[in-house]
């Protein structure tokens, strides 16, 4: 089998095991490709990644789409604002407690008569 | 008889989610144009008591003073027990114990971080004891960083054209965390949503902070895949 035919299966059996959609690209034959540059984004997505992971970034559309499709996902979280009141019964609840333990001093006794 | 008057009847006027009042409302509120506008919007406004002295009266005791700064702060702590845990009842079970121990332990607050971090962190880790109670898997501490198949992103959503951006809307995105596994839930509204650092977390549920960082990542791949599945569905349904 020839060399090229030989890197050529080498890509597609990769791309089967681990069902990512690497992208071939002639004449880039030693560098990164999209699973070893996956395989690194957990630790690399927020904080960036070396030259190398950069690079991959700038050419690969497969993997630049998956990381600006997970920091959109992140940015929209960080816009989750509390919306939800719990119900009246979560404060009956507490006052109940508290005052089964003792642990409340009635509002009154602090104030002028 | 109730150990609490009610706020409204008491002495302090306790404005609820003060982050998002505006100055004219406050003028409103306040029902004199003419007092000070209030600059520290994250401060409890009440009539002439500032959070930091209804802080130090509840550490004396004061019921009133604690129910004040329940009212204040009830909806962020019940959203992060809601968050976490993605039931309704159990949120409001954990909102429950999160401010009794407030109160138990107010006296304890020294002022070294801003209040409503000191409770915040009270609260988690009244979730994270709970959860650990129930036994749910918060993160596998066997978790590995190597990316399964399943984590890796599926060629069908790949194209150029299928990207999220403007696609997410907040009622889909909270469904989605609802729907995450409890272990990716916990990592991601920790991080995502309550801006905790990994490190932060990595201390909170005795994990590596490279174990966060897995989750977090195995997280947010699979809210790509169920909010990517809602908008196939919407757009289907509009056909």
């Amino acid at each position: 089998m020839r060399t090229g035919e030989a890197k050529a299966m080498a890509t597609q059996q990769e791309t089967k095991a681990t069902g990512i959609g690497a992208v071939e690209v002639p004449g880039r034959d030693n560098q990164m490709n999209c699973a070893d540059f996956q395989r690194d984004l957990p630790l690399i997505i927020d904080s960036g990644g070396s030259e190398e992971q950069e690079e991959h970034l700038r050419t690969c559309a497969v993997c630049r789409d998956l990381v600006n499709d997970l920091r959109y996902i992140a940015d929209q979280a960080k816009l989750l604002v509390p919306m939800l009141e719990p119900s009246p019964k979560v404060w009956d609840g507490i006052e109940e407690k508290l005052k089964l333990e003792g642990l409340i001093k009635p509002a009154q006794a602090r104030r002028t008569p | 008889m109730a150990v609490f008057k009610p706020v409204s009847e008491g002495i302090l006027h306790v404005i609820q989610s003060a982050s998002s009042i505006t100055p004219r409302l406050l003028e409103n509120l306040n029902g004199d144009s003419k007092r000070p506008q209030l600059t520290t919007p994250r401060k409890m406004m009440t009539s002439g008591m500032p959070e930091f002295e209804a802080i130090e009266r509840a550490q004396q005791g004061d019921g009133e003073c604690f129910e004040a700064l329940y009212s204040m702060h009830k909806r962020r702590v019940y959203s992060l027990c809601l968050r976490m845990t993605g039931n309704t009842a159990e949120a409001e079970d954990l909102t429950q114990e999160a401010f009794l121990q407030l109160y138990r332990k107010i006296a304890t607050f020294r002022g070294e971080s801003a209040f409503s971090t000191w409770l915040h962190r009270l609260a988690v880790n009244v979730v994270l004891m709970h959860l650990r109670k129930k036994g749910l898997p918060e993160v596998s501490l066997q978790e590995t960083m190597e990316p399964t198949e399943e984590d890796g992103p599926k060629k069908d959503f790949g194209a150029h054209d299928q990207v999220l951006a403007g696609s997410i809307d907040r009622v889909n995105l909270e469904r989605a965390i609802e729907s995450l596994p409890p272990g990716y839930r916990i990592i991601f509204v920790l991080h995502d949503v309550e801006g905790y650092e990994h490190n932060e977390i990595a201390e909170m549920m005795g994990c590596s902070i490279g174990n966060s960082k897995s989750q977090l990542h195995k997280a947010r791949m699979k809210l790509r895949d169920l909010l990517k599945v809602t908008r196939a569905e919407r757009a289907g349904a509009r056909k």
